[in-house]
């Protein structure tokens, strides 16, 4: 009999058991979450959330530990380092840290340039139109320095040297074109006086012709009549 | 004539509302008294065996919680679906799907996840405490229990606010957490986003206001749920009352609990909160 009880109380306490684990699991996996989501909340980072890739550059003339890493303006990260590699020429491999959660393709590039009045540098990456692998951890982009300031000031200033020269000559062109038009308007108006001198000449010789033909028709009616009167006489005249 | 009755039935109105809002607040000076006892007999928690407490701790969280997160991970998933189906279609065509991930926080997280859990919890627990406290009053568990000296209320109704407050807290998170991923899943079906950029959204968008929201929450209803279900299963007076109380419980449970809701939700907008 009372090994028939201890028997009852040790199952008990085994199904009691159990039921602890499940209610322990149950209670403690939302609290480790609620934890784990607060502390993140905090700043408290639990995995790294960021990524470390190379940018191939010719010069670091512009470019310098700490330079800002951005994407349309957006800023991923910075670079953390810059090391000279020495084959197969010299150029230099610069380690920026981004951050993973943006999309970046691996066939992107990165153009060094300056960003403000200042002039402070920045590396901005540029995606690919057609999107490929995705930019992994340790992936190498080619680099590309934009001009200086002090280039893209003399480009400017060339620029508008040029811009000034072909407004003068549209000015020039365009005053001598007017007087070009108004010597063509000044030849037109003599033309025009011309004809209309001839035309007013060729009335006066055209009453003058018809007045002769008529006179030479006058004549002819004379001959004609002669003729018909006289006619040997007519033929005979003059002839001894 | 047709005036006086006029006045008579406008006078019946009155009279109605009048006993109307003299019975409910009738009811909330019982409920405050019984509340009230049931903070007095923590006195005489030391003159009872913690053990036999936990025990019926353990169970009733087994009951409320355990048994009912299928059930909650069922709906969770149904529902984030479809929050996330209807958001990540029609926030575009306004141009700002750029909020979709704070809309999906304070729909989810902060109103339809503590709301619909309590509503399961209610529906499964809220009956059936209801239900088997007024059993045993009935059967004369509970007057036994008095005769031997212990208080009642120590012994049922406070095991079952804690366990119900573990359990309402821990769906909550179940069902906010399932409905976030689970709907994404769902949501797959019909348009895509990247899983990265979801949850980075999601992340960023789940403030401490929020999960402070849904503790709050979560712990209000856990102590509203069975306090409300223990006081109508004490009611009855004969077993022909049992169902009346138990549908009583329910209802107003489900009164108060979308009431508390509001108020909660509401005092999160006050400036002195934020």
């Amino acid at each position: 009999m009372r090994a028939d009880i201890r028997a009852v109380a040790g199952r008990i306490r085994e199904s009691m058991g159990k039921v602890e684990y499940r209610v322990g699991l149950f209670v403690l996996v939302p609290a480790v979450v609620i934890v784990l989501f607060i502390l993140v909340k905090l700043g408290y980072s639990l995995a790294t959330t960021t990524m470390d890739v190379y940018v191939k550059v010719n010069s670091i003339a512009s470019l310098r530990k700490g330079t800002p890493v951005q994407i349309k303006g957006y800023r991923l990260g910075r670079v953390v380092e810059i090391r000279p590699l020495f084959k197969p020429a010299l150029h230099f491999l610069a380690t920026i840290r981004i951050r993973k959660d943006i999309e970046l393709y691996e066939d992107c590039a990165a153009l060094i340039s300056r960003e403000n009045v200042i002039g402070d540098p920045v590396v901005e990456l540029r995606n690919p139109e057609k999107k490929g692998e995705f930019l992994r951890e340790g992936d190498v982009i080619e680099g590309f320095e934009s001009g200086s300031v002090d280039e893209i000031m003399a480009k400017v200033n060339v620029l508008l040297t040029e811009v000034n020269a072909i407004v003068a000559l549209y000015r020039q062109v365009s005053e001598e074109s007017r007087q070009d038009l108004r010597a063509l308007v000044t030849g037109l108006s003599q033309s025009v006086t011309n004809i209309s001198t001839i035309i007013q000449n060729s009335q006066k010789d055209i009453i003058e012709i018809i007045g002769s033909m008529r006179k030479t028709a006058r004549t002819l009616d004379d001959v004609s009549a002669e003729i018909k009167k006289h006619p040997m006489k007519f033929l005979f005249q003059g002839k001894k | 004539m047709a005036g006086e009755q006029n006045i008579g039935s406008g006078g019946g109105a009155v009279a109605y509302v009048g006993e109307a809002v003299i019975r409910f607040w009738g009811g909330v000076k019982d409920f405050g008294a019984y509340v009230a006892s049931i903070v007095v007999s923590f006195r005489s928690l030391r003159f009872i065996r913690m053990r036999s407490i936990y025990a019926i701790i353990l169970r009733q969280t087994v009951f409320t919680g355990i048994d009912a997160l299928p059930f909650v991970i069922i709906v969770a998933v149904l529902v984030g679906g479809v929050v996330i189906i209807q958001g990540m279609t029609n926030l575009p065509r306004f141009g700002i799907e750029g909020y979709f991930g704070n809309l999906l926080v304070i729909i989810i997280a902060r109103e339809l996840g503590p709301l619909v859990t309590a509503l399961i919890v209610i529906s499964r627990s809220g009956t059936a405490v209801a239900t088997e406290i007024a059993t045993q009053k009935w059967s004369r568990e509970i007057l036994s229990l008095e005769i031997a000296g212990i208080d009642p209320r120590l012994y049922i109704v406070f095991p079952r606010i804690v366990a119900s407050t573990l359990s309402v807290f821990s769906l909550i998170l179940f069902f906010d957490i399932v409905a976030f991923m689970g709907g994404y899943i769902i949501s797959l079906t019909s348009i895509y986003v990247p899983v990265d950029t979801f949850f980075q959204n999601l992340a960023a968008s789940f403030t401490l206001t929020d999960l402070l929201s849904t503790v709050i929450k979560s712990i209000l209803f856990g102590v509203l749920i069975p306090l409300i279900a223990c006081y109508y299963g004490m009611m009855p007076r004969s077993k022909f009352e049992i169902p009346i109380f138990v549908s009583r419980a329910v209802s107003r449970t489900l009164f108060f609990v979308i009431v508390l809701n509001v108020i909660v939700s509401a005092s999160f907008y006050f400036t002195w909160l934020e």
